[in-house]
């Protein structure tokens, strides 16, 4: 995994509270790495402004089904809308911003 | 771990790399999925078909490795638990270990009740780091304690003598872990052991010597040397100096007013031979407590030869 450096200047701060669904299967590998990332960037750039929920398939494969998930670890922004997604470990800061609408500045 | 769980990991591992292959073929070209599974970053993928969780090799290893470290862990733990207990630790490992997979520990809190008077048996208990007090009715409101057991014996001795209901009323006093065992495995694992046999009858004749010298004791002593003899045994019991205990336990275990035992106490605190903190009583001068309880008191390891 590689852990890319904060961009110096602080995105914009969320005025809405973020509600997130992270998919995962059990403690895999990647499911834990999805969780530590996740958890960096939100107390980074959300301060507390969000929800995340994890589910792990599992112990609840039918309800990722009946939400349409195809793998894990998979992220879900449920809110605000547009509703987004990304999968993988969330390595990958700039794909998760993106996808969260805290596109960092670009440089 | 729900059952779903076990089934998605079984149904894992009957998946053939052929299957997989279909599988990962579904996935959209040059989709997100695809794209991170060729960077190797998912663990699962989610067949619709069978309606299974496919768990890829590596996080398959993965959660086996981390599913037979937690079961080693664990099964280390009780094979250490026993150890805990006098009774169990005395037994020749063969026999231990027999008795092992019906062992469940389990945590007390203070007040549960383990046996009730005239109630068949259920379950034997072997404390670790807890205190259960026997209590024996007197009227139809009062009852009084009887018999101490801690990590050094059982609840349920009723049963090595082929009695199947209880004469007493066992309550927790002090909360911790024990291990405890359906009455039936009991029964049977007795009938098979020996060893165990030997030490449960042993234990009993204590138990019996326990009793006749609290019967002695609550018609000859002062309270003060009763409750003093009554906080060193629990004490020695609780392998801590800090009880739990508040005087209204007190006062229901020796059945006496409540009102009793705050003067009795407050006499023992005065010499700084207790503290109470938060109603919680602990022994802070043990050898004082101990000029202080009448000759009932005897240490754990004296008072366990019969």
């Amino acid at each position: 995994m590689t852990r890319r450096t904060p961009p110096s200047a602080s995105p914009a701060r969320p005025t809405t509270v973020v509600v997130l669904r992270l998919y995962i299967a059990g403690g895999a590998p990647n499911s834990m790495q999805a969780i530590a990332n996740l958890e960096a960037i939100c107390a980074e750039h959300l301060k507390g402004g969000h929800r995340l929920e994890v589910v792990d398939i599992l112990d609840n494969p039918r309800r990722a089904m009946a939400e349409g998930v195809l793998v894990t670890p998979s992220l879900t922004k449920l809110s605000p809308l547009p509703a987004a997604q990304v999968v993988g470990n969330l390595s990958d800061k700039k794909r998760v911003l993106l996808a969260l609408g805290l596109e960092p500045h670009v440089q | 771990m729900s059952s779903d769980r076990g089934v998605a990991s079984v149904q894992a591992g009957r998946v053939t790399s052929s299957g997989l292959q279909r599988l990962l073929r579904q996935l959209p070209v040059g989709g997100m999925e695809r794209r991170a599974i060729e960077a190797g970053e998912i663990d699962a993928v989610i067949d619709y078909g069978s309606a299974n969780v496919i768990v890829f090799p590596v996080a398959r290893r993965a959660l086996r490795d981390a599913a037979n470290r937690a079961a080693s862990a664990e099964r280390k733990a009780t094979l250490e638990m026993p150890k805990l207990n006098s009774l169990l630790a005395t037994l020749p490992r063969a026999e231990y270990r027999r008795l092992l997979p019906a062992l469940e520990q389990v945590t007390l809190e203070r007040g549960d009740v383990l046996h009730e008077a005239g109630a068949p048996i259920r379950h034997v208990y072997f404390p670790v780091d807890c205190v259960i007090c026997l209590m024996t009715k007197v009227d139809d409101q009062r009852a009084v304690a009887t018999g101490l057991v801690g990590h050094d014996g059982m609840v349920g001795i009723p049963l090595v003598l082929e009695v199947g209901v209880s004469s007493v009323r066992a309550v927790v006093q002090v909360a911790g872990t024990a291990l405890r065992m359906p009455a039936t495995r009991f029964t049977n694992e007795f009938q098979r052991g020996l060893q165990l046999q030997r030490q449960l009858y042993r234990y009993a004749q204590v138990k019996l010597n326990q009793a006749r010298q609290i019967a002695a004791c609550l018609a000859s002593h002062r309270f003060e040397q009763r409750l003093a003899c009554w906080l060193l045994m629990i004490g020695d019991r609780a392998k801590s100096p800090e009880l739990l205990l508040t005087q209204k336990n007190l006062a229901t275990i020796l059945n006496v007013r409540r009102v009793s035992v705050t003067t009795t106490s407050g006499s023992l605190r005065s010499r700084g031979l207790i503290g109470n903190d938060r109603g919680s009583l602990s022994i802070l001068d043990r050898k004082g407590l101990e000029a202080a309880a009448c000759r009932c008191y005897r240490p754990l390891e004296a008072a366990d030869v019969a």
